[in-house]
Formats: C-alpha cells, structure tokens, sequence
C-alpha cells in the first residue's frame, strides 16, 4: 500500500511542478478574436507577490498563428497612496482601457474580461504565449538613468560603455510564462 | 620545452591572477550592491510611506505636499525593486567588463614584456655581432701591422745576404732593415701606452702655462696647423702634465688627420676646448668614437686606440674627455678637469 502511494507521489509531484493554468478562454467577438485569461494566473504566488510591490506588472499576450504574430498587454499597479489597483489593458490595435479597482474582488473581475487579441479568426489552432514581466519599460528606463546619474555618469560626457553596460543590464526578466494551444471556436 | 614551460606558467598564473581578482571583484561588487538594497533600507523607505499617509489623515491642508514626498519615495523604492530584481544580471555583468579590461591590461603587459625580451635578444646579438666583427678588425690589423715590416725585413735580409756574398755595399739595406723594425717598435709602443696606463702623478698646473708651452713645443709638429691659445686664463688644474700633453697630442694628430688648418685652445674654468677646422666625425662614428679600435683609417695607418688612451687619461684625474660639438667644419672636444686638492 505504501509502495504504490510513494509511486502515485513520484508520478503527481512533477506534474504539480509544471502544473500551469488552464489555456485562455478564446471567443470570437465582432470578427475579432478575444481571449480570457485564466484566473490562476493572478493567483499565481509569484505574481501576487509581485502585485503588491508598487511596481507595474505587466502581462503580455502573445499569439503566433504560423508565422504571423498579434499581441495585447495588460498592466496592474497597486496604487498605495489610494489603495487602489490601477489596471490598463491594451488591445492588438493599442486600444484600452484604464480603470481604478478598489478591491482584489473588483480586480479578479476586470481580469475576467476579455481583451482583444487578432483582428481576425484564425483558421484553427493558435498559440498562446503569456510572459508575466516584473515592471514597465518606462520604470525599467527610470531605474537605468537613476543608476546611471547615482554613478556619475548619466551627464552628456558620460560615458558610453558605462552606459552602455547599465542599459543593456537592466531589464524586465519574466516572473512566469507559459504557452499554450489553443482550439479556435468555429465561426 | 623550456619555452613551453614557460608558456604554461605563464597561462596559470594569468588564470589565478584572473580568479583571484574575479573572487575579489564578486566580493566588492556584491557587497556595494547589498548595502544599496539592504532590506533595513527598503523598511525605512515603506515605513516612510505609511507615515506619510497617516500624516495626511492627521494634517488633510498639506495631502498634496504628504503625497509628493511619498510619490518620491515609493519612485526611489520601485527603483530599488528594479535593481533588486536584476542584482545577479547586473553584477555578472560587471564583473565580466572588468574583468575583460582586466585581462586586457594582462594580456598588454605580456605583449609589451615579450616584445621587451625580443628587442632585449636581438639587442645582445647585435651587441655580440658588433664585438666579434671589431675583434676580427682588430684582428686584421694587428696582423698587417706585424706582416708588413716582418715582410720587408725577410727580403731585406736575402737582399743582405746576396749583397754580402758578392761584396756589395750593404749600408743601404741594413737601414731599411732598421726602418722596418722602428714601424713594428712604434706598433707595439701604441700597444704598451694603451696597457700600461699609469696613475697620474697630479700637480696644480696652470692651465695656460701648460698649454703656450704645448704650442711652442709642437708648433711645427703637424705641417701646415696653427696652434693657438684664445683665451688666456689663470685657472689651474690639478694634472699630470705628461699625460695631458699625451691627450693634447692625441687630439692634434687626429685633427691633423681630419685636414684641419688651425687647432685653438680655450680654457674655462676647470675645462679645456680643442677646436679645429676640420672636416668632422661620421654620425656612425659618435656614439663609438672613444671605443677601442675604432678608427677611419686605413689598416696599417693606426689602430685607433688614441681617443681612447685619452679619455682614460682623464678620467684617471677625476675628469672626463667629451665630444662637445662636430659638423662638417670643425670639431670640438672638451677636457674636463675635477676640481681636485693635489
């Protein structure tokens, strides 16, 4: 009995490692595709963590289609001056939406929406590919020239390799991603 | 394989001298970086924050100023999140570009010190080329001047022999005889002056007492060269005058030789110059003009030992003998005296 338990944990413990969520929801709105991320992904440990720190988590969406490509972001700060979360989302065609959410409740729903993310509908399949970034280019672009000005070299005689060197140090390592298939709804 | 060596050693202590600074880099790098995003900091900055928002509840006039600062310092606390988040990027990263200069700077000192080394061979295999070929000079000119009159003094001999048989007059060839043997004794006192150099015997000699009477002495020694004293002075050496007259000679003879017209002697302070109008040294010749056996002359006209016979002379009195000046119209040499108690 024991055997065959440890031989059931040997099987789910990798699969609970690299467990990931359940694919988006995809639909077909106004001859656009949509896609709903799944709710897990804001759950997700690493990403809540993230969530809290006063810096701009940014989820970005990316479907590949053969060798065509569509994207759509979504970006969350947690304001901490009013306590509230301050979301964006930025569809394939850079229209969005910016809103105030009061509570984690208000956040999980605005999650639950839909955002564009292909003009059309592709024939069959696509592939989702989600990457959770830790913050924004525009904090990322702060934080370098912050760096660079603290070292003394962000004045106009700077110098290049050492700016050079920063800014190509300085970037957004993803928090999580994952890359799913996904079946196109028929028309 | 003691090249190879070499080449091995020098790989592994450029490889430890690499690792060693790559631990120390690490060291230092990390513990800046630390300090910077030490979580004590980061505390100090979030309690910051929630002052400033309870302040704003207490003093609701100033929110606007209460918001500013906290806007300020939740901007530097995400800046501090960012650098956080890229610690380990970004000390790699340094640590690599300094390091990088770091082996560059290595690599530099290698190629220089390598370069340094084949200069430094090649040099000492000129030098030894250069002292082989004067030695082969030397060579060939010791032997003409021992050939030359041994030569003429074998036929001369025959010569006497005949002449003595048939009762010829035997005068004549008995002074060529002569002659010869007189070329080989001056060919061997040049010889016996240059290695038998003695210690000066010094006395206080006054310069221009010495040096009129050089000129008298000599005036006719060298045909068609003037010798004259241009500034009389009364500066008083401390000298041997036998062998400073040896140097002055030494001196006439080759300006003579140089096609020199006039020879002035000016005496400074504890110096004097020998100025003649001649036609010069060689630049090739400078640098090596008081080495041994250096010489423009033909062989069998000298062996280039009376510059050098002179300048030991001098600097056996403390002094030194110089080439001040040359060019196509004259040369200067300058004998310099130290100022000495005798």
């Amino acid at each position: 009995m024991v055997r065959r338990c440890c031989a059931l944990l040997l099987l789910l413990v990798p699969a609970l490692a690299f467990a990931q969520p359940r694919p988006p929801a995809v639909a077909l709105q106004n001859g656009a595709l949509t896609a709903t991320l799944p709710l897990e992904v804001l759950n997700d440990s690493a990403v809540r963590k993230q969530l809290g720190s006063g810096l701009t988590t940014t989820f970005l969406i990316i479907a590949r289609e053969g060798k065509a490509l569509s994207a759509a972001r979504l970006e969350v700060r947690y304001d901490l001056w009013d306590e509230v979360w301050l979301v964006r989302r930025i569809e394939f065609d850079r229209r969005g939406d910016v809103q105030r959410v009061t509570s984690r409740e208000a956040l999980e729903a605005w999650w639950r929406g839909p955002v564009r993310l292909i003009a059309r509908a592709p024939r069959s399949r696509l592939q989702i590919e989600l990457t959770v970034l830790p913050f924004s280019a525009a904090e990322e672009e702060d934080a370098r020239q912050w760096i660079a000005k603290s070292g003394g070299v962000g004045t106009a005689n700077s110098g290049s390799l050492v700016d050079a060197l920063i800014g190509t140090t300085i970037s957004a390592k993803p928090i999580v991603s994952y890359r799913w298939d996904v079946e196109v709804p028929a028309r | 394989m003691t090249r190879a060596r070499s080449l091995v050693w020098l790989l592994v202590t450029s490889a430890a001298t690499m690792a060693a600074f790559w631990i120390l880099l690490h060291q230092i790098s990390a513990v800046w970086l630390d300090v910077a995003l030490h979580p004590e900091v980061r505390a100090a900055l979030e309690r910051s924050l929630d002052d400033q928002k309870q302040l704003r509840a207490l003093d609701p006039a100033q929110r606007e100023n209460y918001r500013a600062r906290f806007n300020e310092t939740r901007r530097l606390l995400n800046r501090m999140e960012v650098i956080r988040l890229n610690r380990e990027a970004m000390l790699r990263r340094f640590e690599l570009a300094l390091l990088g200069v770091f082996a560059i700077a290595l690599l530099a000192a290698a190629v220089v010190t390598w370069r340094r080394h084949r200069r430094m061979q090649d040099a000492s295999r000129r030098e030894f080329l250069e002292r082989v070929a004067a030695l082969q000079e030397t060579a060939r000119r010791h032997a003409h001047e021992i050939k030359g009159p041994l030569t003429a003094a074998r036929l001369e001999l025959d010569r006497l022999g005949e002449l003595a048989r048939s009762g010829g007059d035997v005068a004549e060839a008995q002074e060529s005889v002569a002659q010869e043997l007189t070329r080989l004794a001056r060919f061997t006192t040049e010889f016996s002056q240059f290695g038998g150099l003695g210690e000066p015997v010094l006395r206080r000699e006054s310069l221009a007492a010495l040096l009129d009477e050089f000129c008298a002495t000599f005036a006719n020694a060298w045909n068609g060269v003037t010798l004259r004293v241009t500034e009389p002075s009364h500066a008083s050496v401390c000298a041997d005058r036998d062998m400073i007259r040896q140097v002055l000679i030494n001196l006439c003879t080759n300006a003579a030789r140089a096609g020199a017209q006039s020879i002035a002697f000016t005496i400074g302070r504890n110096t004097v110059d020998v100025r003649d109008d001649g036609g010069g040294i060689a630049e090739s010749l400078r640098a090596r003009i008081f080495d041994p056996y250096v010489t423009t002359r033909k062989i069998g006209e000298g062996m280039g030992l009376g510059l050098s016979i002179s300048r030991k002379i001098l600097l056996d009195h403390g002094g030194d003998l110089v080439l001040a000046e040359t060019s196509p119209s004259g040369t200067v040499f300058r004998l310099i005296f130290r100022e000495l108690t005798c």
